[in-house]
């Protein structure tokens, strides 16, 4: 790809990138979407957050692995926990990651 | 130049304002902190597949500075080394850039009445966390009107401390490439730190639910083109989310 195509390519994906996040808010008081829409959006992103956390528990491995025996799934449950019982984010993170090391190392 | 002089040429008109504006700026950053950790990892992965795939350092950089897209940025790295057509990689970035768009019209009440620029530049910097953030700390009780000044300088505080994080890691990994090794559970560090973030909003059903339905749905999809598994899964699992709340308001009203 020569530099100038190179920087086409750049210009444009700032464009898109750009175009794509402010959408509707360039549309600004032109627009709004129903109550109940707009009130449901409060729930994207930790539905964004889990469609991009789930696959990486249970696809690791490239094939489907849905089971007691996968690390990952087990020390994503022990995060789940840990962050439930404490509030605390670095515990939380310490008692998956030491979840994750010993499990790996077990099964 | 007075230390208050140089507030208020950063922040705004009067003193009292600059303080109001600082203040917020401030707190949005330091709110912040817990999700840089999801960040960090995250963009030094980006950072080090985006100058093994172009094998340039100049353009590596280049792209980073500009495109402020994780997962667009990923997905463009294969067309552009393949020599793919200029608008197949900008296709493919739109559509993986999607669940944005949702974002945008869910943070459009808060932001519709400020100037055509600073939503621009305030939509440049949504992030997943940032928007997950503000909208658990501004609860539905804003849901009406637009944003005050804190809310507005809170926002920009966190989409700051989040493009600054993301631009230093970023670079940093573009830079110390050879000397990572692809297998240092980074990205195990992130998902954990993710699940931490997403945990404290599952507050009620209708949220739970939303989240069950939504990462369901991303492994199921997983053969979909361009990411489109995780637009599904948000749709799906927004659309779940509404269908509880209707359902326990239709409950509530029978009993």
């Amino acid at each position: 790809m020569s530099d100038l195509t190179f920087a086409l390519v750049i210009a444009g994906l700032t464009v898109v990138t750009l175009v794509t996040r402010s959408s509707f808010l360039i549309l600004g008081d032109r627009f709004s979407l129903p109550e109940r829409i707009r009130h449901g959006l409060r729930y994207a992103p930790a539905c964004a957050l889990a469609a991009l956390i789930l696959p990486q528990l249970v696809l690791a491995d490239q094939a489907l692995n849905v089971s007691l025996l996968n690390p990952r799934l087990d020390a994503a449950v022990i995060a789940i926990i840990a962050m439930r019982a404490t509030g605390n984010m670095l515990a939380a993170m310490c008692a998956g990651m030491a979840a994750f090391v010993l499990l790996r190392a077990v099964l | 130049m007075q230390p208050t002089d140089r507030f208020t040429a950063l922040f705004g008109r009067s003193v009292a304002l600059a303080q109001v504006r600082r203040a917020a700026f401030v707190d949005g950053m330091r709110s912040f902190t817990p999700a840089l950790i999801a960040t960090a990892p995250w963009a030094l992965v980006t950072g080090v597949a985006t100058v093994r795939m172009l094998l340039h350092l100049g353009r590596a950089l280049a792209m980073t500075s500009f495109v402020f897209a994780g997962s667009a940025q990923l997905a463009a790295l294969p067309l552009i080394t393949a020599g793919a057509p200029v608008w197949v990689i900008l296709l493919t970035a739109t559509i993986v850039n999607l669940r944005f768009v949702i974002f945008s019209a869910g943070l459009q009440p808060y932001f519709r009445h400020l100037s055509l620029g600073r939503r621009l530049l305030l939509g440049y910097l949504i992030s997943d966390f940032g928007y997950l953030l503000a909208l658990r700390r501004w609860g539905s009780a804003v849901q009406r009107k637009p944003a005050s000044t804190e809310q507005i300088w809170f926002f920009f505080g966190m989409s700051f401390a989040n493009w600054v994080t993301w631009q230093t890691m970023s670079i940093i990994g573009i830079l110390m490439a050879d000397r990572i090794p692809p297998s240092w559970g980074m990205e195990f560090i992130g998902v954990l730190a993710l699940i931490t973030l997403v945990v404290p909003s599952l507050t009620d059903a209708p949220s739970i639910v939303g989240v069950l339905v939504a990462a369901a749905v991303a492994v199921f999809a997983r053969g979909l083109p361009l990411k489109l598994s995780v637009l599904a899964a948000v749709l799906a699992g927004v659309a779940a989310a509404i269908g509880t709340e209707v359902a326990r308001e239709r409950r509530g009203r029978s009993s």
